[in-house]
């Protein structure tokens, strides 16, 4: 047996033991129904707004997929070790051919596989969407690549949670809390965080005072300038802490997706604008600002979403790896927890 | 090549300030069935665990058919099968899969897996329930699918955890021939079982085990030597007890039960001499025979004489 046979055994017996179940069907169908009305739903919707609406159906059943893949998965995955070891299976395992890092390895690809199941179910879709027009191939490859990639996060973390915890229902939770942290959590401190940084403005400003009309001479008084004022007032700094937004994994897929605009410089999917309202805030307020009412060229023009996206940087690699390392030591933790013979075991916990 | 099946040399494994295992020595050699003794928390389990290479033992040595299970687990893994106290199954596997996952798992090729499947549950008497997913399973049952389970690949050493328990008697006695089978084979079985005059009928020897610790041999010998309780039954009872008072019995040490009277003797060979002269005597005896086995009476006898058993402590009690 090589490594990776053995690999292929255990996610087998994951996928006829853990997985393929009644329940698990049902609500793989009730997620396509679910799918479908939406779908449906937004190109009659979208189609108000012009032909191409390919691209916002695309990215909606997108970011739904995520949501659903994350929501399903710490539930399959939050208990795939110590649930075993509840069951009394784990050990009949463990003394098998069957290494740790074949057993973690194995059910961790369960998990990824079971939640790539809803990926599957929305297929259809996402060729409705298509054919429905105006998705770019490089936005439908990378968005789907990049969701495929964090539902592997969740199960990582659910079956790495599953080795280092004792009880499985705390283990599912504690899952739970770590999606919920990176999905809620992030803009949560983002916001607090940006609210709490009150920066100084400083601002001046004068007005015009328009002329009068002077009932003697029959002419209009000059045009004069008020003189320039200053007034001071705070406002919340967010530039700081974008860095928070990058783990987030509804702002990661948007950010790593090519972003396609109109000719408004407006992006045409929902990925392009939570792109573009997350890199804005990268740019830091102007703290010094002067309205001249005065001066020739007056009134302020603010950057297209395609500007603010074009000048600033992208986050979603860092946020990538945060979530591969998350992944990874989650992992890591769970085989160090779960190797046999056994030399410390946790209070109360049962190895057989 | 090991001329034991199993080798345990001063073993001691304790979890926190609880030694379940203090100093345990014994070996078990191939063709023969061991039966491991002991009360309740006397760390039996513990002790099969760490042969099983599931828990690493804190001090001294451990031998799996020549391997040490902590630095050669995969080795011990090939020669051992393991049946646990704990019955688990895969609830949505048929009996069928489940010995063929099993066998996978232990690294044997798809046709040596099928047709070893055949042969188990035929074996096993499991032919009945072969596609039955093992959630249907009696109890019973899933005693055999685990040890249909530890037998996938033909192991030397077998590890048995309590297997009767839960068995009706007619499936006793077809685990009572099969375990003897086995041992016929070569291979080397190690017994668990709170049921001792089981045990008795199946091994060839046995490891007494107290407050995680191997019982010598110095004083295994003095409780057998000690005095034992014969009963006695004849068609007319009342000519027994003037029958053992001219063979001089004491009358201390004569009892009686529901079933018939007790006579407490020192040895098989003072018993057969009291069973002649009660015959000569004209008793119509037709029950002589000892109360307990020989397994139960030692082990009743070094427990009266052991020192007081380690209070259970709940945190041994879970790690089965």
């Amino acid at each position: 047996m090589t490594f990776f046979s053995g690999i292929g055994t255990v996610l087998r017996l994951e996928l006829l033991q853990r997985v393929r179940t009644r329940a698990w069907y049902i609500l793989l169908g009730v997620f396509f129904a679910v799918v479908g009305v939406v779908t449906v739903l937004l190109v009659l919707a979208l189609s108000a707004f012009g032909d191409a609406v390919g691209g916002g159906v695309l990215s909606t059943i997108i970011y739904f997929v995520l949501l659903l893949g994350t929501l399903v998965t710490p539930a399959l995955s939050g208990n795939a070790v110590n649930g075993d070891r509840a069951d009394g299976t784990l050990a009949t395992t463990q003394v098998t051919q069957i290494g740790t890092w074949q057993l973690i390895l194995g059910k961790f690809l369960a998990a990824w596989i079971s939640a790539l199941a809803f990926l599957a179910t929305a297929v259809p879709f996402i060729l409705v969407s298509i054919l429905v027009g105006g998705v770019g191939p490089d936005v439908a490859f990378v968005s789907i690549l990049v969701l495929v990639f964090e539902l592997g996060v969740v199960s990582a973390v659910g079956v790495g949670l599953s080795g280092i915890l004792t009880r499985p229902l705390f283990s599912i939770v504690v899952t739970y809390l770590v999606v919920a942290a990176l999905s809620i959590g992030t803009l949560i401190v983002f916001g607090l965080a940006g609210v709490a940084t009150q920066s100084t403005v400083v601002s001046q400003s004068r007005n015009q005072d328009f002329g009068s009309y002077d009932s003697t001479t029959g002419e209009m008084t000059e045009v004069t300038c008020s003189p320039w004022q200053t007034s001071t007032y705070t406002t919340p700094r967010f530039d700081p802490y974008w860095g928070v937004l990058v783990a987030n994994p509804y702002v990661l897929l948007a950010d790593a997706t090519p972003t396609r605009f109109d000719e408004g410089g407006n992006p045409t999917d929902l990925f392009g604008a939570v792109k573009a309202a997350t890199r804005g805030a990268q740019i830091p307020p102007d703290l010094e600002p002067t309205y001249d009412d005065c001066a020739p060229e007056y009134g302020t023009s603010y950057p297209t979403a395609r500007e603010t996206i074009e000048d600033t940087v992208p986050g979603w690699f860092v946020g990538a790896l945060i979530h591969l390392l998350l992944a990874g030591g989650l992992l890591v933790g769970a085989w160090s927890a779960t190797r046999t013979p056994a030399r410390r075991l946790a209070r109360g916990s049962r190895i057989a | 090549m090991a001329d034991w099946g199993i080798e345990v040399d001063g073993v001691a494994r304790s979890f926190g300030s609880v030694h379940a295992v203090r100093d345990m020595t014994f070996t078990a050699g191939y063709g023969s069935v061991t039966a491991l003794i002991g009360p309740n928390g006397s760390g039996k389990t513990t002790l099969m665990l760490m042969l099983a290479s599931l828990l690493a033992p804190d001090r001294g040595s451990i031998r799996i058919a020549g391997h040490d299970p902590v630095t050669a687990p995969r080795a011990v893994r090939a020669a051992m099968g393991w049946m646990p106290d704990v019955l688990g199954s895969w609830s949505s596997l048929t009996v069928r899969a489940t010995l063929e996952i099993t066998g996978r798992l232990h690294g044997l090729s798809r046709e040596q897996t099928t047709s070893r499947t055949d042969e188990l549950v035929a074996q096993t008497g499991l032919t009945a329930l072969a596609e039955q997913p093992t959630r249907v399973l009696s109890r019973g049952q899933k005693q055999r699918l685990s040890l249909a389970r530890a037998l996938v690949h033909d192991p030397r050493v077998l590890l048995l955890d309590e297997p009767a328990s839960g068995l009706d008697p007619a499936a006793r006695v077809e685990l009572r021939s099969l375990v003897r089978r086995l041992a016929a084979e070569g291979r080397c079985v190690l017994i668990s079982s709170h049921v001792l005059a089981e045990l008795d009928e199946m091994a060839d020897s046995a490891v007494y085990v107290d407050a995680g610790a191997t019982a010598s041999a110095e004083r295994i010998s003095s409780a057998r030597t000690s005095l034992r309780q014969w009963r006695i039954r004849a068609l007319d009872p009342s000519a027994i007890v003037p029958a053992l008072d001219a063979a001089s019995i004491p009358r201390e040490r004569i009892d009686r039960d529901h079933l018939g009277t007790l006579v407490s003797v020192e040895s098989e060979s003072d018993a057969a001499r009291l069973l002649d002269s009660l015959v000569r005597a004209g008793v119509p005896v037709t029950t002589f025979a000892p109360v307990v086995g020989d397994l139960e009476h030692t082990f009743l006898d070094l427990n009266r004489v052991s020192t007081p058993p380690q209070p259970p402590i709940s945190e041994t009690e879970t790690l089965s």
